[in-house]
């Protein structure tokens, strides 16, 4: 989609200052490595400088360069799922998410921005190798405080900013402190630029400890800051005399500005350190004031560390955040005091409190409107990595009870929200905890959860079966979960074919549903009554259940289930072959889930639409639908997703009377298909094939069928989506390099280019020429890396031919 | 091109001739530059006596940088301070108490023989 942006780098906080050198060099490494790491120490400004990097290379990456900030992680394999979500790739069943991460990124230009490594290193390193060697156009950008060691990559190390000359004081570390005083207020004369330049010095340069000394300038001159520091320095034994230099110079300089501040804000930063990234003010209140914050002193405190540099918000101070080099530092004070255990515990039940309450105004009180709905999804959403950090605390400290009730509290980790599988790890593993003292109703609620994603991930059974057992044990007065339950084993037993079943299941559900005010799950069950009666042909009571679907779910005002029943009644008209109401049912719910940003239910229902508009001949429409389907399905990886476009694109062909292009599209969903282990929709291809054989013959039909079925996906699309016929291959770039001009070497150059045919050393050249052999190198070297040579015989070759050519 | 032989190794007796000598250091210039050596940049070298050694320099020469030997058996601190001293983004070197001194320099780019030695410039042919 032309309109989304290629980045997804954050504004620039403050000024970036200095560095104009190695800004110019990396641009041209990263274009010309696969990989490059950014090394060095916390504080000494490698993500600053890899996000400067990464945002001039904008324009040369059509297909986006993307931040993946890996700080907040503790678990290796959350390398390649926060990869995927920055990327909207979701997990395939059956693939190992790396391989469909792999699969999407193959043909694409694009630049990933790793940042902070270090702490996930030899997950990185392998997730890294493994992209590189299967995408031959990406690049990666890591940060790190060590190197990934693997073979592609160049490793850079960052150095400090430069240090001022006894002569010259306008280097980058003073321009730095300058920059940043100002920002704090401070007006510094040229009387104190001694003692600036001192102060750079005794700080090494480093970025972060030169931004903590110039937030103080306020209160302290230079000068004093300088005194202070030195005084310090020479007693620092935190992080052990053997430490590297630098890295106790930062530690040194933190050490300081924590010392600095006023004991509250001291307990508020460290006990900031539990937030999983950014926070918002609402939850720094909540998860830390006790004792001996209250709740009101904290907005001041936050300020007050926002003033010093220890802690980032955005420009509207709604959104706060700690450099990775202060958090840990922060969490090693936490530790220290003896807080951890408590906060985390606290953080825990802030983290379930607010889930729940937004879970609740989002899905299940009624009367609540959209808008207000909608704000809780978001609202909950934000919290999600919070959300993460806390169940891992709860799996850890072996609180089940908590972890299940902050796992049913959240449409962000259910397959509503798009996420497919992640609820099945985290209640599978609390559930293989010690449950002892949780009541058996918590537990069943729980699996409530369990089967709705184990539905999601197409273990039909599995979940069946516990739902089953989720409905057998679960309180009788949990209605909602219940209704969701019955609404489940709907879905799961219309997927098995056992109509009847599912039935009884869907009037049981809006039975319950009805009786407690429920309209989420009276939509729900309604819907699934309108699936029933449609797979036994009633269309009439289908119609019916679906219409009365439809006013339920328009009165709770969830887009997502107000889109669902109205692809239930698309499906029900397209069965009385009513195309164009069925379209009007399909094109309402695309606005609907591009509010919800539900990529894989668009991207189903822009098929939908497409192939229906098709049918009606409407060409331009359809073509439209279904290539922003196809795009929607190309980025989040899903095969299954791209199939049912290529499906909806074969009909689109079809209809326009191209049958070629109907039987290559169809072949490529099948081959697709298949690649997935699924075998659907074969009386469609069937009955295309029919055809085919009357108007093209067996012969022809059978080859475009293989053809298709080898061809890449997105080659077939895009044949039908421009409507003309590509090459069965698509055509490579010329890997010759383009022609060489020699009007590129200048005239001393021509002429060395001519001795070298001679077979002349550079000694003989030099002689020939009266300058220095020194000298001849320096001209040869310049010739290669014009004309893009290895050897000085490449260049021999050139010149000789050049000449009999011209001569 | 005559077979001139321009250097033999002290130590393993190997030859290094005129035309090989213009051809690895025609090479490795090329590589220098492709890692960002501009003219009057600085460039640390710092490898035993030998053929390496000697392309290494002909090679920063003609990349038009500016030669830094560093001798291999010079002690930790005096290794450290010349690399400060020297104020050079790139080292060449496949000494470990070199590349040890060169942490916390101001060195960006630390080069190996076998990197200079690289044929094409995205594939570095590092082991």
């Amino acid at each position: 989609m032309p309109e989304t942006p290629r980045h997804n780098l954050p504004a620039e906080p403050n000024r970036f200052v200095g560095r104009e050198r190695d800004l110019d060099d990396l641009h041209d490494l990263v274009g010309d490595t696969r990989v490059v790491t950014l090394c060095g120490v916390g504080g000494i400004g490698k993500t600053r400088l890899a996000l400067r990097v990464a945002a001039r290379l904008v324009p040369a990456y059509p297909d986006g360069v993307w931040l993946v900030e890996l700080a907040r992680f503790g678990r290796a394999e959350l390398v390649e799922q926060e990869i995927a979500r920055v990327l909207g790739v979701r997990e395939e069943a059956g693939r190992p998410l790396l391989g469909t991460v792999t699969a999407r990124l193959r043909e694409q230009r694009c630049l990933l921005l790793l940042d902070n490594c270090e702490h996930l290193v030899h997950r990185c390193a392998e997730v890294v190798a493994a992209l590189v060697a299967g995408c031959p156009s990406l690049r990666v950008l890591a940060t790190s405080r060590e190197p990934l060691r693997i073979a592609s990559e160049l490793i850079w190390r960052v150095p400090p900013l430069d240090l001022p000359d006894e002569g010259a004081a306008d280097a980058e570390s003073v321009q730095l402190f300058m920059d940043r005083a100002t920002a704090a207020g401070t007006r510094l004369d040229g009387a104190s630029l001694a003692d600036v330049v001192r102060l750079c010095r005794a700080l090494d340069g480093l970025p972060l400890a030169i931004e903590l000394a110039a937030a103080r300038t306020s209160l302290l001159s230079p000068g004093q800051i300088a005194d202070r520091i030195d005084d310090r320095f020479s007693l620092l034994t935190t992080g052990g005399r053997t430490a590297p230099a630098r890295q106790r110079t930062l530690l040194g300089a933190v050490e300081w500005s924590y010392d600095l501040l006023a004991a509250k804000e001291q307990v508020l930063l460290r006990r900031l350190s539990v937030f999983a990234g950014d926070f918002d003010l609402l939850l720094a209140e909540q998860v830390c004031a006790e004792r001996p914050i209250a709740a009101n002193e904290i907005v001041e405190l936050l300020g007050g560390l926002v003033d010093k540099s220890l802690v980032l918000c955005d420009e509207g101070r709604r959104r706060y955040r700690l450099l990775e080099t202060i958090k840990r530092y922060a969490l090693e004070r936490l530790r220290q005091a003896g807080e951890r255990e408590v906060l985390r515990e606290r953080h825990l039940h802030v983290l379930c409190a607010l889930q729940e309450r937004h879970f609740a105004t989002e899905v299940v009180e009624p009367g609540v409107p959209w808008p207000r709905r909608f704000e809780a999804l978001i609202a909950s959403r934000e919290l999600i990595d919070d959300q993460r950090v806390a169940l891992e605390w709860a799996a850890e400290s072996g609180d089940v009870l908590l972890g299940l009730r902050l796992c049913q509290t959240s449409t962000g980790l259910l397959p509503l929200g798009g996420n497919l599988r992640e609820i099945v790890g985290w209640i599978e593993r609390l559930l293989s905890l010690d449950t002892t003292g949780v009541p058996a109703e918590q537990i069943a609620h729980a699996m409530a959860y369990l089967a709705y994603g184990l539905e999601a991930k197409d273990e039909l059974s599995r979940s069946l079966e516990t739902a089953r057992r989720s409905l057998a044990e679960m309180a009788p007065d949990d209605d909602f979960p219940r209704c969701v339950m019955h609404n489940l084993v709907v879905v799961v037993l219309l997927r098995m074919g056992r109509a009847e079943e599912a039935a009884h299941h869907a009037e049981e559900g809006l039975t319950v549903a009805t009786r407690s005010g429920d309209r989420w799950n009276q939509a729900a069950s309604l819907a699934g009554l309108s699936a029933v009666a449609l797979v036994r042909g009633r269309l009439r009571e289908a119609q019916r259940h679906g219409e009365e679907a439809l006013a339920r779910a328009g009165e709770h005002g969830h887009r997502w289930l107000m889109a669902r029943t109205a692809v239930q009644l698309g499906a029900v008209a397209e069965a009385r072959g009513d195309l164009a109401a069925a379209r009007t049912r399909y094109e309402t719910a695309v606005p609907w889930l591009s509010e919800l940003g539900s990529d894989l239910e668009l991207s189903r229902c822009l098929a939908r639409t497409g192939r229906v508009a098709a049918m009606l001949h409407e060409f331009g429409s359809a073509r439209e639908r279904l290539a922003a389907g196809t795009d929607i399905a190309r980025a989040t990886g899903q095969r299954q997703a791209v199939a049912r476009c290529l499906v909806g694109l074969s009909v689109l062909a079809e209809c326009e009377g191209d049958l070629e292009g109907a039987v290559l599209a169809a072949a490529a969903a099948a081959g697709l298909r298949e690649s997935i282990g699924q075998h659907s929709a074969t009386t469609r291809f069937e009955e295309l094939l029919g055809r085919a054989r009357t108007k093209l013959g067996d012969g022809r039909t059978t080859s475009l069928w293989s053809r298709g079925r080898a061809m890449c996906p997105d080659v077939a699309a895009r044949r039908v989506l421009a409507g003309e016929r590509l090459p069965p291959k698509a055509a490579k770039a010329p890997v010759t390099a383009e022609p060489v001009r020699h009007s590129v070497l200048t005239a001393r150059e021509q002429e060395i280019a001519g001795l070298l045919t001679r077979g002349l050393s550079n000694r003989g050249i030099a002689g020939e020429l009266v300058i220095s052999p020194a000298t001849v190198a320096r001209h040869i070297a310049n010739i290669m890396e014009k004309l893009g040579y290895t050897s000085r015989a490449q260049i021999a070759v050139w010149a000789a031919e050049r000449s009999s050519g011209s001569g | 091109m005559d077979q001139r032989i321009v250097m033999v190794d002290s130590g393993t007796g190997l030859k290094l001739t005129e035309e090989q000598l213009d051809e690895r250091s025609a090479v490795a210039a090329v590589r220098l530059r492709h890692k960002g050596v501009r003219a009057g940049d600085t460039v640390l070298i710092c490898l035993p006596v030998g053929p390496d050694l000697l392309v290494a320099t002909h090679a920063v020469i003609a990349a038009d940088g500016v030669a830094w030997p560093l001798p291999v058996d010079l002690d930790q601190a005096t290794l450290r301070d010349r690399i400060q001293e020297s104020a050079a983004r790139v080292m060449i070197s496949n000494v470990q108490r070199a590349l040890d001194a060169a942490e916390e320099s101001r060195v960006r780019i630390v080069m190996s023989v076998a990197e200079l030695s690289g044929a094409s410039p995205s594939c570095p042919t590092g082991r």
